[in-house]
């Protein structure tokens, strides 16, 4: 039998991409998914007849350009299509939309208010600076500020410079979006409700949060930082769906002699005298290997796959206390023909784009309302997608699919989820969007509904939270996933993580999983 | 006669800030708007350094420490009663819930540590991030330094519960609603923000500082009364001032009610930032202005007062039986409505005066409608078993009709995470000083902010000097 120098546990992008720098290094890799396929919640299935759908995750964002420099990715297959509109309906019959075209949006902004037009760009400018003043950090391993190591010091004082030296206005806007929500954020630049509830909806995505809540101002920067890297705009869909985006890492990770196995699911990590020495699969077998990285979330890495009293009992408390907390599901259609919008009505190039169910401020708070209280939104904010209409592969000639993202449904719903109250949840979502798109309903061919609690049933992600762990400011940086071990180490030896639950987390980034093969190759020299 | 500075408002931080001014021997006159003092007390920390500088204790400064400190009325029958003393509260805490009685003494000592760290911080002008002077870049690695030396579990602790909801946190350490109600209701304490939203843990440790390990209510006080008593500055009633400003810098003011100009090179106000700059914003930088007008002074709290037959049996009354009856109250005022079921708290001060604090009452468009000031009264005499004749409240509307408080926010300005330290009132612009040359600020709105009456007002003026 072989031994391998490595051990990655779980086949999802995070876990593919540490595998693939592993391999790159010359390492001896063994990548063990519990699915008959990789991607983890970054896959596409076929699940109706002829048609495909990005069963989960559904845009690419934010893959660090790096990683695709790094491992070549767009040879081994990943393109990546622009997503090149958002139109949002409003309910008094108008509409709101973001076009490619920069002058374009600009004149469409100046109909619902000239104002918000002018204050458009100098938004777009400080945005853009912002994200570039924080993408370092992303590609940083955090500095422990409890510990007195040189390495954290230099790394703390590194910060500190970083960070002065951005500059008074820019310093204090940081600090406003680091700590505010989105709404009282966009106030501060923005009048017309209408924008300021979809540029909102993006920073509530995955969170148990309103767009009112502090917090969610952050992830407005998200939405700059995907387009900044001159590869190519790295926002949009992936031609295949987003398992053409694990299967590019896959292959890259194959190319470099790393072994993936599916249908391997591994139910315990061994550990002897502190020292983490293989993997013992469902089915009983035994694999050793130097090194074992789990790209699981924290909960399963520490508590399920772990023996406890392997960990510090202060540890095994902060990983109890970290929040899952999954508030999103997922519909996907297959469709006869696409839907017309109220708004903006026939078939045209605003179906090439998202259509974003955020029509008031109010709106996506309320839908938050419903969720605080352990029901699912009744009428729910929503991104909707048409991937058909960007790659006519993923359904039938003529036909469509159309993928829901939804917020909220809270994993915890009162009285627990059941067939009958995900068909409800089904039910909310087909209505309001027929609300927007009057006989949008007679044109679904299949459906498919999917909670927290199925997507945790299927993806493994506790609770079904999308990022594998909140991001809320408490659980980020050097508290993510727990005080002390940021670093992507554990505390029992030879054994590693590198999921979205580590630092930076969340989104189909791969920042962890490439820091954490850093750190791996590191401690092995 | 001639003053060399003119202090815009005659409560806790403006008459603190003239009296130090005083005492270092400048020629100071108090404005304020008001024909008679304020006879609400002061809530808050009084710091001990104001009480020695001024000589507080012998003009008749009385804190009261009341004990318990808090009365909540159980869902089951009963009260919930927290004294001074730790062991006494986990006792009447064991009755409702052992787990969250055995995790009092600890949880207590914890955020005792914390807000240790703040009050250092409250004493001082905020540490300035941007200087390059080695003066104050001394002064930031010694605060750090400080704050390692308290141990590795408060380092964690400030970076993980400061940007915390105060509900994640309550969470965290018990079980008991009524318990969680009680210290939920200080963590959104005159926020426009409910015990879910991150950041009511840092509010919750801002109330704290000062208080006893143990002790989650801010003291009460006669300070502002002490001080208008003491007779070292002269106070003008009756008349609301405007600052004067000319080319950049700051001439005097003007009495609204006779026109009547008061000059001074020095104008010290102690009225919400708002309200002083906006009269002269022509003078301003629009950036400056921009950022003055962005500050979140939402008010959401109505004071009153309740009337009884009898002194109640209670010193501190609260009506937070949960931390999601505060969630819901909340949620009424994010669209603009009174909450259904208010967050009330009864507080007793001296002489059998029962004042109120109500929340959510969100300030809504400036005017007052009988209509509602009826349907409030009436809702918080029920929530209490009074009489509405027996309730009489101010809203924030009328607070700023009346105070002329931005919004009707008794603070200046909301102790969000965003509007604190450097970064209040505004960004850049903590150091008590305005772009306008002679004005300066020394009120709630600027650092540490509300709830802590005078300790602006002293910084304010150690900077001025």
């Amino acid at each position: 039998m072989t031994r391998y120098d490595a051990i990655v546990i779980g086949g999802g992008h995070n876990g593919l991409i540490t595998a693939a720098y592993l391999a790159r290094a010359k390492k001896s890799v063994l990548v063990l998914e519990r699915r008959p396929r990789v991607g983890g919640a970054a896959v596409t299935e076929e699940i109706f007849p002829g048609f495909k759908f990005s069963m989960f995750s559904y845009v690419v964002s934010l893959l660090r350009p790096e990683i695709i420099r790094d491992l070549d990715l767009p040879r081994h297959g990943l393109h990546i299509l622009p997503l090149e509109s958002t139109v949002t309906p409003m309910e008094n019959g108008d509409y709101l939309a973001a076009w490619a075209d920069h002058d374009e949006t600009r004149r469409e902004l100046y109909r619902h208010s000239p104002r918000d037009a002018e204050a458009y760009d100098e938004y777009g400018r400080l945005m853009h600076f912002m994200a570039q003043a924080v993408k370092p950090i992303l590609g940083m391993v955090p500095p422990d500020p409890t510990s007195f190591a040189p390495s954290d010091l230099a790394g703390l004082v590194k910060l500190g410079k970083h960070f002065r030296g951005l500059g008074g206005e820019r310093l204090h806007a940081l600090v406003k979006l680091m700590t505010m929500s989105s709404a009282d954020f966009l106030d501060e630049w923005f009048e017309t409700d209408v924008l300021k509830a979809t540029k909102s909806a993006s920073g509530i995505i995955g969170t148990f949060l309103g767009p009112r809540s502090p917090g969610t101002a952050y992830v407005l920067l998200h939405h700059y930082m995907g387009e900044l890297d001159g590869v190519f705009r790295a926002w949009g869909f992936a031609k295949g769906g987003t398992g053409a985006v694990s299967e590019a890492i896959a292959s890259a990770a194959r190319s470099f002699g790393a072994e993936i196995r599916c249908d391997a699911g591994v139910s315990k990590v061994l550990v002897r005298n502190g020292r983490a020495t293989g993997v013992v699969l469902e089915n009983g077998d035994e694999l050793p290997a130097g090194i074992i990285v789990s790209s699981l979330d924290p909960r399963r890495t520490f508590l399920q796959l772990l023996e406890t009293n392997h960990l510090p009992s202060e540890f095994v408390e902060d990983i109890k206390r970290f929040k899952f907390r999954g508030s999103s599901g997922k519909v996907n259609l297959a469709l006869d023909s696409l839907p017309s919008f109220t708004c903006m009505p026939g078939v045209g190039r605003q179906h090439r784009g998202a259509f974003s169910i955020s029509p008031s401020l109010d709106y996506v708070e309320r839908a938050y309302d419903d969720a605080k209280y352990g029901e699912f939104s009744r009428r729910p904010y929503m991104d909707i997608v048409f991937p058909s209409m960007i790659d006519p592969g993923m359904a039938p000639p003529g036909k469509h699919v159309m993928s829901i993202f939804v917020q909220y449904a809270p994993y915890n719903l009162n009285g627990g989820w059941t067939d009958a109250k995900r068909e409800a949840f089904g039910d909310a979502v087909v209505n309001t969007v027929e609300s927007f798109a009057p006989g949008f309903k007679s044109k679904i061919l299949h459906r498919q509904v999917i909670t927290p609690l199925d997507i945790e049933k299927i993806t493994g992600l506790s609770e079904g939270n999308i990022f594998a762990g909140e991001l809320a400011l408490h659980q980020l940086f050097f508290l993510r996933p727990a005080p002390g071990w940021a670093k992507f180490a554990t505390p029992v030896r030879g054994f590693y993580q590198c999921g979205s639950g580590t630092h930076p987390g969340g989104g189909i980034m791969g920042a962890s999983g490439r820091l954490a093969a850093m750190r791996i190759l590191k401690d092995g020299r | 006669m001639n003053y060399d500075v003119i202090v815009i408002g005659a409560g806790a931080n403006g008459l603190v800030t003239a009296h130090y001014l005083a005492r270092a021997g400048k020629r100071v006159l108090v404005v304020e708007q008001r024909h008679a003092p304020d006879p609400s007390a002061d809530i808050g920390w009084v710091p001990n350094a104001i009480i020695r500088d001024l000589g507080l204790s012998g003009g008749g400064l009385r804190i009261e420490e009341p004990d318990p400190w808090i009365t909540a009325p159980l869902s089951a029958g009963g009260t919930l009663e927290l004294s001074r003393d730790i062991g006494r509260s986990a006792e009447a805490i064991r009755r409702i819930s052992p787990a969250d009685a055995a995790r009092w003494p600890e949880f207590c000592k914890r955020m005792r540590t914390l807000a240790g760290v703040l009050q250092r911080l409250y004493l001082v002008p905020p540490p300035d991030i941007e200087s390059n002077a080695v003066r104050e870049l001394t002064r930031i690695a010694g605060l750090g330094l400080y704050v390692r030396r308290l141990g590795k579990q408060t380092v964690i602790d400030l970076a993980r519960i400061l940007p915390m909801s105060i509900a994640e946190l309550l969470d965290d350490w018990f079980e008991s609603d009524a318990l969680k109600g009680v210290l939920g209701a200080l963590g959104v304490w005159h926020l426009k923000q409910g015990p879910r939203s991150g950041g009511t843990a840092f509010n919750f440790l801002h109330h704290h500082v000062g208080s006893p390990a143990g002790v989650f209510r801010p003291v009460r006080s006669n300070m502002t009364q002490i001080l208008a008593e003491m007779k070292r500055v002269e106070v003008r009633r009756g008349s609301r001032a405007t600052v004067l400003a000319k080319h950049g810098q700051a001439t005097g003011v003007v009495l609204e009610k006779s026109g009547e100009t008061i000059l001074a090179p020095l104008v010290v106000s102690s009225a919400d930032p708002r309200a002083t700059l906006d009269p002269i914003a022509i003078e301003l930088d629009p950036e400056f202005a921009r950022a003055v007008d962005n500050i979140k002074a939402r008010g959401v709290v109505a004071r009153g007062t309740l009337t009884l037959d009898r002194a109640p049996s209670y010193a501190n009354l609260c009506i937070a039986p949960s931390l999601e009856y505060l969630e819901r109250a909340y949620d009424d005022a994010k669209y603009g409505k009174d909450s259904t079921g208010p967050y009330v708290e009864v507080q007793r001060t001296d002489g059998n005066r029962l004042e109120l604090h109500v929340q959510y009452v969100p300030y809504t468009d400036g005017t007052a409608s009988v209509q509602r000031h009826q349907a409030l009264q009436q809702n918080v005499a029920q929530v209490l078993g009074a009489q509405s004749s027996q309730v009489r409240l101010q809203s924030p509307d009328e607070e700023q009709m009346q105070r002329g408080a931005t919004e009707g926010h008794l603070y200046h300005g909301e102790l969000t995470l965003d509007q604190i330290l450097f970064m209040r009132p505004v960004p850049g612009w903590s150091r008590y000083r305005t772009p306008i040359a002679g004005l300066y600020l020394c009120g709630s709105g600027t650092h540490p902010g509300g709830g802590i009456p005078g300790a602006a007002g002293r910084n304010a003026a150690r900077e001025i000097l």
